[in-house]
């Protein structure tokens, strides 16, 4: 064990000493008094005893209390330095850190989500526990910190780096078959790399079309998920038929971009049945011509298109998915990513082996209820993906199937 | 003394039924205890090939001779053998059978056909776990803790695991009510409590341990499988449960647990160190009153096992503290030990080796536990390889090494039997050697940082675990020796009278091995100490 120069570390170090130093002394006087008696009084030598003491009072309360005074001292050292692993410094950057089966995720206040736990140099960094599963527990040996996270809890550790550097994460509970696996690291960065860093990578991962959506509250009573609210769903509806009412005539007309441009512009020239005519229209001043042409594209199923491999990848990153798909076709808990759109895989469906394609609709079943469709040879262990977002999942499926 | 087979003498030869049935159906506290002593023994061999498989997996990183489920099924059901099918019952249930009664001048205890009833309920518990392994969605996999949720949510077979489990708490706890009745109610006339050797306190403290704690298992274990077939949810933090309410229920028996495991073993210990030192325990009464202020203390430190969990930070001052009290009691008795030794008559026989072994070994485990009690350095070594290590130390390196120790000292007095000294000189040298390197080693690799239950590592860790591997190996030919050098003293091992050790307790007055009802006509009286060796000679072999 290197002695490490940060404070969590030296807080538990400096106890960690104290106790083996002090366990070591009591360890070599009880072995090298017991050597010492066990040879010299051999039977050879000393035939029959030369003592039958039954006992000492004096010396049995000596170590009696002697110890009592030892430990005591061991246990206020080891309790006033941990206080010192719960009280964190002022100006601590807060991360969110969520552990699943068997991958990390990290928050950033800003919404950034990484894999990975990037921290600047010299900053005290307070990590928020979650897990959304089973117990796991957050360990950094190099900082000596170590907590459970515990799913409808929350918990916290913090940790100051003085040296940038790769430090290993480790899942300390026992959760299930990919606990070995469950490893990342902490990326300790220099002021100028973290400074780097914030800037993200890509002016912004998510469709125009979607900001645009958000922005503008179009989401509080259209969902993007298929729930019904105060307004229809904008899930898939490119193509699909629609029962709409104009000029007091119900018609049935097929989605397009037509349709969805006027929808926006002037929502109460076609009404779709069932719906009350409470959508305020959006003109130029609002959305403009480029911003409406983007949000189309986004709900024609267009937007992704270009972005989507990149997302897909980030995302299966994110989600921790690569804690148990390798994507070098190496076997690992679960089938390997690599050439998943071309292949076909055995899978037992009600009781029976089936050989299927993979496509589309058996990658969303797999994301979305992965124990239906069991892939022969692998556990029923794979948590749903069903907290992702419908563009997610397609991003991800779309991912793959270029795998 | 000329030499007859083994069943036609003492209580072999003697019995209402014959053959098996005899054995099956008998109430003879002596051949209930040989019952245990056998199954033990081979549930022992077990879980030892299961250890094995699971080092040779750590010599290298990355899947070595298993994957990671076989690695976590198999660590799994090494913990749950040897726990709840090995430890536990040991020393109470095999030695206690056989020596308690007769070191109180009984003869039989209290109850028993409650005590046959007893070995039943461990032989089913057996049967049930073995029969988790083969069925059902596979061995069981969430630790011998079963932790929740994990163990809520996986489809391996843990139900049934968890009803052997069961099981063998009730055998447990009828063994622990029928001692705490013997020791009360059948002592001989003059056996006062005064005079009751120490290995009868402390199992006596430890059936109190049994009778008290054993129930919260019951319970904890009932509500595991409520909490999987009905989905009760009070576990589960969605519905109002609370995952770390499940830590609290399993360490509320499974502390006390240990102390069961080992009290026993110090027993044991505080028999054998007079006997080769020819000379009086030192401190009598403080051995005595430590056993009962183990198991008292012991009772309530649970809670050091979760300074991780996320539970508050004054609960950990309170089990911090309370923790450091009970290693005074097990402190009071090393010191106590070893001035026994003090102007005595030392003869190193294999008991005395694997006794003084014993105190090397639970010194360490010892004093590794007070790293783990203080609060500060328990966060960087709780779960890591470390605790694995310091738990071996204690449970094997302790009570293992005790229970060699009694199976060394005993068995001539309940075969009749002398194995030879010198292969089990040379067993002993290996099990020491390989016990050290293989558990010293892991402790280290955990002070590295190795988080425990991992079938993979970083390739930083290897150089410990391949040392802990090797170590392994030598304790394996140990074990062997000393398994084979006792069975062939047992089948062909010089005859011996009543007393080859120059023992002073009843059981080494009476022939080995012992009789039916263990005294003859006349009930025995004690009219002295059970370390008093004035008078006592040690019988030729």
């Amino acid at each position: 064990m290197n002695q490490l120069n940060n404070p969590t570390a030296q807080a538990v170090d400096n106890v960690l000493i104290y106790i083996f130093g002090f366990s070591l002394i009591l360890l070599l006087g009880i072995t090298v008094v017991t050597v010492y008696f066990v040879v010299k009084y051999r039977r050879s030598k000393y035939p029959e005893p030369t003592s039958q003491v039954h006992g000492s009072w004096l010396l049995e309360t000596i170590w009696t209390v002697l110890p009592i005074l030892i430990v005591l001292t061991m246990f206020w050292y080891g309790w006033t330095n941990y206080v010192g692993l719960r009280e964190i410094p002022e100006g601590a950057l807060e991360v969110k850190a969520t552990a699943r089966m068997w991958s990390w995720q990290f928050e950033y206040p800003d919404g950034r989500k990484e894999s990975k736990l990037y921290v600047p140099v010299n900053q005290p960094i307070k990590v928020l526990l979650f897990s959304t599963d089973v117990l796991h527990s957050f360990f950094v040996p190099a900082f000596r910190i170590k907590r459970d996270t515990v799913p409808g809890m929350e918990s916290y550790v913090w940790f100051q780096a003085p040296e940038p550097g790769s430090y290993d994460i480790f899942c300390a509970e026992y959760c299930g078959v990919g606990h070995a696996d469950m490893t990342t690291s902490v990326e300790v960065l220099s002021e100028a790399d973290y400074a780097q860093w914030l800037q993200p990578l890509e002016p912004s991962a998510t469709p125009r079309g979607l900001v645009v959506l958000d922005e503008q509250g179009c989401l509080s009573c259209h969902s993007l998920d298929g729930t019904d609210g105060i307004g229809p769903s904008l899930f898939e509806m490119a193509g699909q038929p629609r029962q709409v009412t104009i000029n007091r005539e119900s018609k049935e007309l097929i989605i397009d971009e037509e349709y969805l441009k006027l929808a926006i512009r002037d929502p109460e020239a076609e009404m779709v049945d069932g719906y009350n005519p409470m959508m305020p229209p959006y003109d130029e001043a609002t959305i403009n011509n480029e911003d409406l042409q983007a949000v189309v594209n986004y709900l024609m199923g267009k937007a992704e298109a270009a972005k989507t491999p990149s997302a897909g990848a980030q995302l299966m990153d994110e989600n921790g998915c690569l804690g148990c798909h390798s994507t070098d076709g190496s076997d690992g808990i679960a089938p390997s990513f690599k050439g998943i759109g071309q292949r076909e895989v055995t899978i037992e469906r009600d009781g029976k082996e089936i050989t299927v394609k993979i496509d589309v609709e058996y990658l969303r079943r797999a994301l979305l209820k992965p124990n239906a469709d069991l892939v022969k040879g692998y556990s029923p262990i794979m948590p749903s993906a069903d907290y992702l977002s419908p563009e997610e999942i397609d991003a991800m499926i779309q991912h793959l199937l270029q795998q | 003394m000329t030499k007859i087979a083994l069943k036609n003498t003492g209580f072999y030869s003697e019995s209402p039924r014959s053959g098996i049935l005899g054995w099956l159906l008998s109430t003879d506290h002596k051949r209930i205890g040989i019952m245990y002593l056998f199954c033990i023994v081979t549930m022992f061999l077990v879980a030892v090939c299961l250890g094995l498989a699971l080092r040779l997996e750590l010599i290298a990183p990355g899947p070595t001779i298993m994957g990671p489920q076989t690695y976590n099924a198999t660590f799994t059901v090494h913990g749950i053998i040897m726990i709840f099918l090995v430890i536990i019952p040991s020393i109470p249930a095999a030695f206690g059978n056989l020596v308690l009664p007769i070191q109180i001048g009984a003869r039989d205890v209290s109850f028993p056909k409650l005590n046959l009833l007893s070995w039943y309920c461990y032989i089913i518990g057996a049967v049930l776990a073995v029969i988790a392994i083969f069925s059902g969605g596979g061995a069981p996999d969430t630790g011998w803790t079963f932790y929740v949720p994990f163990s809520t949510q996986t489809t391996t077979n843990v139900n049934m695991a968890v009803t052997g489990a069961l099981m063998l708490g009730f055998s447990s706890m009828l063994t622990g009510i029928n001692f705490v009745t013997t020791i009360h109610r059948l002592r001989a006339e003059g056996m006062g409590w005064g005079r009751l050797p120490i290995f009868i306190w402390t199992l006596y403290s430890t059936a109190w341990i049994q009778v008290l704690a054993t129930p919260m298992l019951g319970i904890t274990l009932i509500l595991i499988v409520l909490e999987r077939v009905f989905g009760a949810g009070l576990f589960d933090a969605a519905r109002g449960g609370d995952p770390i309410l499940y830590q609290h229920l399993f360490w509320i028996y499974s502390h006390p647990a240990v102390y069961i495991m080992i009290l026993p073993g110090m027993g044991v210990i505080s028999e054998i160190i007079p006997t080769f030192s020819r000379k009086p325990l030192f401190g009598y009464w403080a051995m005595a009153i430590s056993s009962l202020a183990i198991a008292f203390a012991g009772s309530l430190v649970w809670a050091h096992h979760m300074y991780a969990s996320g539970m508050s930070d004054f609960a950990i001052l309170i089990f911090s503290f309370l923790t450091f009290i009970v290693a005074i009691p097990s402190a009071i008795k090393i010191f106590n030990w070893v001035s026994t030794l003090y102007k005595g008559s030392i003869q190193l026989a294999p008991p005395m080796l694997h006794a003084l072994a014993f105190i090397f070994n639970f010194a360490i485990g010892g004093l590794g536990g007070l790293a783990l009690g203080a609060a500060a350095s328990d966060i960087h070594l709780h779960d890591t390889t470390f605790v694995v290590g310091h738990f071996h130390y204690t449970m094997f390196g302790g009570t293992g090494f005790a229970f060699f120790a009694a199976l060394h000292y005993w068995l001539p007095k309940f075969t009749g039997r002398m194995y030879s000294h010198k292969p089990a000189v040379i067993a002993w040298a290996l099990l020491f050697v390989g016990f050290n390197v293989t558990y010293m080693a892991m402790q280290a690799v955990g002070i590295q940082g190795m988080p425990r239950r991992y079938y993979d590592y970083l390739p930083e860790f290897q150089t410990l675990n391949v040392v802990a591997t090797v170590g392994s190996w030598v304790l394996a030919v140990g074990l062997i020796m000393m398994f084979v050098n006792l069975w062939n003293g047992i089948r062909k091992g010089t005859p011996v009278g009543k007393n080859p050790w120059g023992s002073a307790t009843l059981e080494w007055s009476i022939p080995s091995p012992p009789p039916l009802e263990n005294f003859g006509e006349k009930d025995p009286v004690v009219t002295k100490g059970p370390y008093d060796y004035k008078g006592v000679i040690a019988d030729e072999y």
